[in-house]
């Protein structure tokens, strides 16, 4: 404007140069505007298609060029590069038929990002035309003659693309174009940087919290509470359910203090020993010891964790880990240790039935042959009841069972009938006894009693009334019975044994008319 | 060594197969029985008042610990063994260092046991 002041006088000449100078300085002005507007529109966006789509739509408005196109690199999130591009001054079918542009000679130093390349009339190039199959442009191709491309490269020297445009008549494009674009180029490089920076924190923030939401999924499935001591400090963070494994609800102040204080006396040197080992040694914290709740509840907790070797001086600034309540799993191993005890304490006493039998059955076996069928049978006596009461767990088994299972084993129940109301539940203890006794018993008939003979038939009978159980065997139909000279094992074991056992009375009367066996067993010493 | 020939022995036991067994060991040893006791309640009556020179205990008695029939002879000062399918982890605090018989058991192990309770009061 100022050049304008000093012509006072144009002549024809002049006013030609006045007007060219006039026309010129108005296309920089509207280049310069039109630059500024998309300098600050691509400033201001924060999508790269958009800002691909302003750049484009801008240069060609700078430049004047007929059509403008960007070619620019993606990644994938699975790392696969692809080019896309954006048009402007054509429709997007303008080069939909053609394959991404190839490093030819032309396009190389704008996709190696070496300089831009500006010719007049790009067909009579020297690098033009040198590459089958097409030698130039493909056939249909938009008509360019003047052609201008600037490579769009980031600071640390990545090629993200290039900005191409082209115009069908030669001689389109300015050095000052040329300059404009490479300046455009450089800011959209910039912008496009950081539009993929955020987009990457982005991602590493969305996957940072993924990360940390499947952490704490796994830590409260596992009922795992996570925790964080500062070494210098003693600052100490609990988790929830890390608060809850020492009875803490969520919103209670938890400090190292307390949970030191929270952990049972006899324990809490074992895990000081245990976190300062961690801290000075790097050794893994890994303590199993019992905590008293506020309300005075006993819990086992496990806690894990390692030192964080990040302090300046090299040594650990941070304990972590985590916690779990370990209480059943204490007292599942408590109650194993008590059953293989237990299991222990019946097979010896087990082995101490058998030697009782074993000598008993020699003191009154007149021969080795005898004390063997004696000796066997009273085992198998004894280990059908055991199976009888395996199968109930232990828990105990019904007189009849006992009685059934007992019989069976000398092939004699159909011979025998029982009469009563209620059948009786017996502890292990008293089925075993009653069990021993009942094959005595029926061992004798068949040998010498009832069951010895066809015609022979023994009658069970109970009653349960007034605590006490009332039974009697009654044999009838065998051979006439005499008192035996001395008293045998199986007598002695259901008149002195049983009867001591079971705190009771049994009498065995030797009737003409068959053997009889009254018990009468109080039930508190028979019931489980 | 005092003999055990006629010796008075508390037998507390309440498996009957095992009493016997016992009986008949203490009977070949030349021991008189007192008992058997398979109850606490008249296991403790006898280890009050009758007759002993040593007793054996079973340390369960269907389900409930001798103990106070322990507590009971040492309070008279009568010396006494445990037999016990626990061996001597079955044994409170108090009664740790006693002498235990581990069921199954010789006649051998029974003398022994019993010449050295009766070594104690000798």
């Amino acid at each position: 404007m100022a050049r304008l002041a000093e012509t006072e006088f144009p002549g024809d000449a002049e006013a030609d140069d006045h007007a060219r100078l006039e026309a010129a300085l108005a296309e920089e002005i509207r280049k310069s505007d039109a630059l500024a507007r998309v300098t600050e529109a691509v400033a201001s966006s924060v999508d790269i298609d958009a800002v691909v789509q302003v750049v484009i739509d801008g240069a060609r408005e700078i430049t004047g060029a007929a059509f403008g196109a960007f070619f620019y690199t993606v990644i994938d999130s699975g790392g696969e590069s692809y080019t896309l591009y954006r048009l402007s001054g054509a429709p997007p079918e303008a080069f939909s038929s053609y394959p991404t542009p190839r490093k030819t000679e032309v396009f190389a130093p704008t996709f190696d990002g070496v300089a831009p390349v500006r010719s007049d009339d790009i067909t009579q190039d020297p690098r033009y035309g040198r590459n089958a199959p097409h030698r130039g442009m493909p056939e249909g191709h938009l008509p360019v003659r003047s052609y201008l491309a600037v490579p769009v490269v980031t600071r640390e020297g990545e090629v993200l693309g290039g900005l191409f445009f082209g115009h069908p008549e030669p001689g389109r494009f300015s050095a000052r174009d040329e300059t404009l674009l490479v300046g455009l180029g450089a800011q959209v490089a910039v912008t496009i940087g950081s539009i993929r920076g955020a987009a990457a924190a982005r991602a590493e923030l969305a996957e940072r919290r993924r990360a940390e939401e499947r952490l704490k999924f796994a830590l409260d499935s596992a009922r795992m509470g996570s925790w964080d001591l500062d070494v210098v400090t003693k600052a100490y963070e609990a988790s929830d359910l890390c608060k809850a494994n020492y009875g803490r609800r969520p919103d209670e102040t938890f400090t190292f203090a307390d949970l030191i204080a929270t952990i049972h006396a006899e324990d809490r040197p074992r895990v000081l020993a245990a976190i300062e080992s961690a801290i000075r040694d790097g050794t893994d914290y890994d303590v199993e010891y019992r905590i008293v709740l506020p309300n005075g509840d006993l819990r086992w907790l496990h806690a894990r964790g390692r030192a964080a070797q990040t302090a300046d001086d090299g040594g650990a600034r941070r304990l972590a880990g985590v916690s779990l309540d370990i209480t059943e799993r204490k007292r599942a191993e408590e109650r194993q240790k008590l059953l293989v005890n237990e299991l222990n304490h019946r097979v010896k006493n087990s082995l101490a039935t058998v030697q009782s039998i074993a000598a008993q059955t020699l003191r009154s076996s007149a021969s080795p042959e005898f004390f063997r069928e004696a000796f066997e049978s009273r085992l198998v006596a004894l280990s059908q009841t055991h199976d009888l009461l395996t199968r109930e767990s232990w828990a105990g088994a019904s007189l009849r069972e006992v009685f059934d299972v007992e019989l069976h084993a000398m092939a004699g129940e159909d011979r025998v009938s029982f009469s009563y109301d209620l059948d009786v539940r017996l502890n292990p203890k008293a089925a075993v006894a009653l069990g021993m006794g009942i094959h005595e018993l029926a061992t004798n008939a068949a040998k010498y009693g009832a069951l010895s003979m066809a015609t022979g038939h023994v009658a069970v009978s109970w009653t349960a009334d007034q605590n006490l159980l009332r039974l009697t065997w009654a044999e009838s139909g065998g051979p006439p019975v005499t008192p035996p000279a001395r008293r045998g094992f199986g007598a002695r074991l259901l008149e002195r044994g049983l009867a001591a056992e079971l705190s009771g009375g049994v009498e065995l009367t030797y009737d003409a008319a068959g053997l009889v066996c009254q018990m009468a067993l109080p039930l508190r010493a028979l019931e489980p | 060594m005092k003999t055990l020939s006629s010796l008075k022995v508390l037998v507390v036991e309440d498996e009957a197969l095992v009493s016997m067994l016992v009986e008949d060991m203490l009977t070949d040893l030349g021991c008189s029985i007192v008992g058997p006791a398979a109850e606490i309640e008249e296991a403790l009556r006898l280890a009050g008042s009758a007759e002993i020179d040593a007793a054996l205990l079973d340390v369960n008695l269907g389900g409930r610990p001798i103990f106070p029939v322990a507590d009971a002879l040492k309070a008279r000062g009568v010396p006494f063994a445990f037999a016990s399918g626990y061996g001597e982890a079955g044994l409170t605090e108090d009664h740790r260092g006693a002498a235990v018989l581990q069921k199954p058991f010789r006649e051998a192990d029974l003398r022994r046991v019993l010449e050295g309770l009766v070594g104690q009061t000798a």
